[in-house]
């Protein structure tokens, strides 16, 4: 299956909310056959502009990353389900990259 | 007959005729044998050019003995040519020839034959060499490919192992909770900066 990155910007909201809006989530990816791998916090900071959902506008917001696992036929209605759900502010799904190549990068050869 | 052909015609048939023969022939020219005759032309008598019995008889001789001496000849020539012609075919040397031909032929022959199968040889011991060669790269592909085969196997169990050891550390609806306090806990930062002798700075404000 090949790997994806959720890139989750949640409304900057209490610990306990925002608990509960992860484990949501989690689970959402769960039933639909997903496999999450890893999950990060990079922390709750002002977002680059003013964004608007759901009627609302956010300075602030915190970004999670979550990796999984996923069928490519999930993902469409995977985004439709978080675009409706009111605590995210914005959510991306990017396809993680397989392989660096290990070869060290050198410039034009002169 | 000869009045359509015209003058061509006339000389053609001098040709085509007999030696021997006399050229005496009837030329009506622009008249039919139905016209009169013309007015200057009435009561005329052909006459023959008159002949000297003389000279006719000198000439007779003449030509008798002329004529025979250029048959004489022309025959002696001819018997010529076919005498040639015969000891070519059926003569003396022409036995010897064919069979110094027919020698030769078979000389021919044998050297031909020993020829063939020196070639033959020489080409069973290539065609050899070459079904040999081409057995040896076949073995060395199959190997090459089982090779690889291998190879790639290798490298998919050990893709394999790595994911099963990783897989230890995936979330699961058990650990949820707890990675979730985890994950709230440990924020993590990826910004740096940089400088051009190429220090890397780690810690940096997070707003």
């Amino acid at each position: 299956m090949p790997r994806y990155e959720l890139a989750l910007i949640l409304k900057a909201m209490q610990r306990l909310e925002t608990a509960a809006t992860l484990r949501r989530t989690v689970e959402t990816l769960m039933e639909r056959g997903a496999v999450v791998r890893d999950m990060e916090n990079l922390g709750e900071r002002v977002l680059p502009y003013i964004m608007t959902k759901h009627n609302q506008r956010h300075r602030r917001g915190s970004y999670f990353l979550i990796d999984f696992y996923a069928a490519p036929s999930i993902l469409t209605g995977l985004l439709d389900h978080l675009h409706r759900d009111v605590d995210v502010v914005r959510p991306t799904v990017l396809k993680k990259d397989t392989q660096i190549s290990k070869q060290t990068c050198r410039g034009p050869q002169q | 007959m000869l009045q359509a052909l015209g003058n061509r015609g006339v000389q053609v048939a001098r040709l085509l005729a007999p030696r021997h023969t006399v050229l005496v022939e009837a030329v009506r020219g622009r008249k039919s044998r139905t016209d009169p005759v013309a007015k200057s032309k009435q009561g005329r008598i052909k006459v023959p050019p008159p002949v000297d019995p003389v000279e006719m008889v000198v000439l007779r001789e003449r030509y008798t003995e002329y004529k025979l001496i250029m048959r004489a000849l022309r025959l002696e020539f001819k018997e010529e040519v076919l005498r040639k012609k015969y000891e070519e075919e059926t003569g003396s040397m022409a036995e010897e020839r064919a069979r110094q031909e027919a020698v030769e032929h078979r000389d021919l022959m044998v050297w031909n034959e020993q020829e063939n199968r020196r070639l033959l040889q020489l080409r069973i011991l290539r065609l050899q060499k070459e079904t040999e060669e081409a057995e040896r790269k076949e073995l060395e592909v199959a190997l090459q490919r089982e090779q690889e085969q291998e190879e790639f196997i290798r490298r998919k169990e050990e893709e394999v192992m790595q994911l099963q050891e990783e897989a230890k550390n995936f979330i699961t609806l058990e650990n949820l909770d707890q990675r979730i306090e985890e994950v709230l806990d440990n924020p993590k930062n990826y910004n740096f900066a940089i400088d051009k002798e190429g220090r890397a700075v780690k810690q940096t404000v997070l707003q």
